[in-house]
């Protein structure tokens, strides 16, 4: 900053240095999370307006309450938003520790760097762990792409009512019926997508964190490429902040 | 690749290799970032349960996440001390487009339902 704080905005676009005052590689890294950013935006806007779309519906949107109420070992308990939470935990957990390996790299502490990427790594590989068992729960209890059974009867909606939303409801399957079908899909499309982004940065993490351990960037004199490793892991836990609003908070 | 921290002056300047020299701010503004993060999702936690399902809830909600997103963006991103251009390039297609897209798409929204029940 304290370049381009120097030197006035009109000269700073007359060429012989970078306006950006980063790396070529760094600047790529922004505009593609920039439209991955799009990406993502756009399936949950859409999302957002399918949803909308039901409100009056005969078949309303299922309450995420009564759906994502499972946790590990504890069965048959209404648990909403515990699961999630602790995924959540776990993502911050892992982007610190990413953010904490990029300023070891700062310092040119090999040590450190592959410490905290490593720890990035776990954080993350207990993340996807995590949401494997949240799809197994969920197509166990009859998510499918094409279909879903979180649909409630006209009776079971009432007594829902009754109780309040997000209280201690159990379901019979007598209760359940086929619910609207983009609640399933869409929950598929939109949490694959955010997983897929988080197994290609444990699979980035990991080349990158090899390279570390090796020497690569010891040799090169910087450790830009956890920076740029960095920026794109931080980018998957600013999906799920997104995600975790839109599918379990509201 | 030891040259690769040459300062920007004129005459060696190559954009392909340009890394321009970083610094460590230390770690104290990136914990106090994490507990931040982590006690907004403790109070999202809270309000889930205190509070009844509604709009203004919901709305609460998307406020404390575009809260998180900044502070992800700004402080552990590290986009806050970026240069100004780098900063605007990137915000600013985001603001402007996403808002648009989820005024636009809201809209739809609202008419389908409207048509349909």
């Amino acid at each position: 900053m304290s370049n381009s704080s120097a030197v006035s905005s009109s000269s700073i676009w007359k060429g012989g240095r970078s306006p950006f005052n980063v790396s070529y590689g760094k600047l790529m890294m922004w505009i593609f999370l920039l439209s991955d950013a799009f990406t993502f935006s756009s399936l949950l806007v859409g999302y957002g307006a399918i949803r909308y779309s039901y409100s009056g519906s005969s078949t309303p949107w299922p309450d995420p309450a009564t759906v994502f109420n499972h946790f590990p070992f504890l069965h048959g308990l209404h648990l909403p938003l515990l699961f999630v939470s602790l995924m959540t935990f776990i993502l911050i957990g892992s982007s610190v520790t990413m953010v904490l390996a990029v300023e070891a790299g700062h310092r040119k502490s090999k040590k450190e760097v592959s410490k905290y990427m490593f720890y990035t790594i776990i954080g993350g590989i207990m993340f996807l762990s995590c949401q494997a068992w949240e799809w197994t729960q969920f197509i166990e209890a009859g998510g499918r792409l094409d279909s879903n059974m979180f649909g409630l009867t006209e009776a079971a909606r009432q007594h829902a009512e009754h109780l309040g939303l997000g209280d201690h409801i159990h379901l019979a399957d007598a209760d359940k019926m086929p619910g609207p079908v983009p609640f399933a899909s869409l929950f598929f499309i939109v949490t694959g997508f955010h997983g897929f982004h988080v197994l290609s940065g444990v699979v980035i993490n990991i080349i990158i964190w090899l390279n570390v351990i090796g020497g690569t960037y010891e040799r090169r004199g910087h450790y830009e490429m956890v920076e740029k490793v960095g920026l794109y892991w931080h980018f998957v836990d600013l999906v799920w902040v997104f995600v975790f609003t839109f599918y379990y908070l509201i | 690749m030891s040259n690769s921290h040459n300062t920007p002056t004129e005459g060696n300047y190559i954009p392909e290799t340009y890394i321009p020299h970083a610094e460590s701010h230390g770690t104290k503004s990136l914990w106090r970032t994490f507990w931040i993060l982590l006690g907004i999702t403790i109070i999202d936690f809270i309000i889930y349960f205190m509070a009844g399902a509604s709009m203004f809830r919901n709305l609460v909600f998307i406020a404390l996440g575009i809260v998180k997103a900044i502070l992800i963006v700004g402080i552990f991103m590290h986009l806050n001390y970026e240069a100004k251009f780098l900063r605007w390039m990137i915000v600013l297609p985001a603001v402007v487009f996403l808002s648009y897209l989820v005024w636009f798409l809201l809209l739809e929204g609202d008419y389908v339902s409207m048509m349909k029940y």
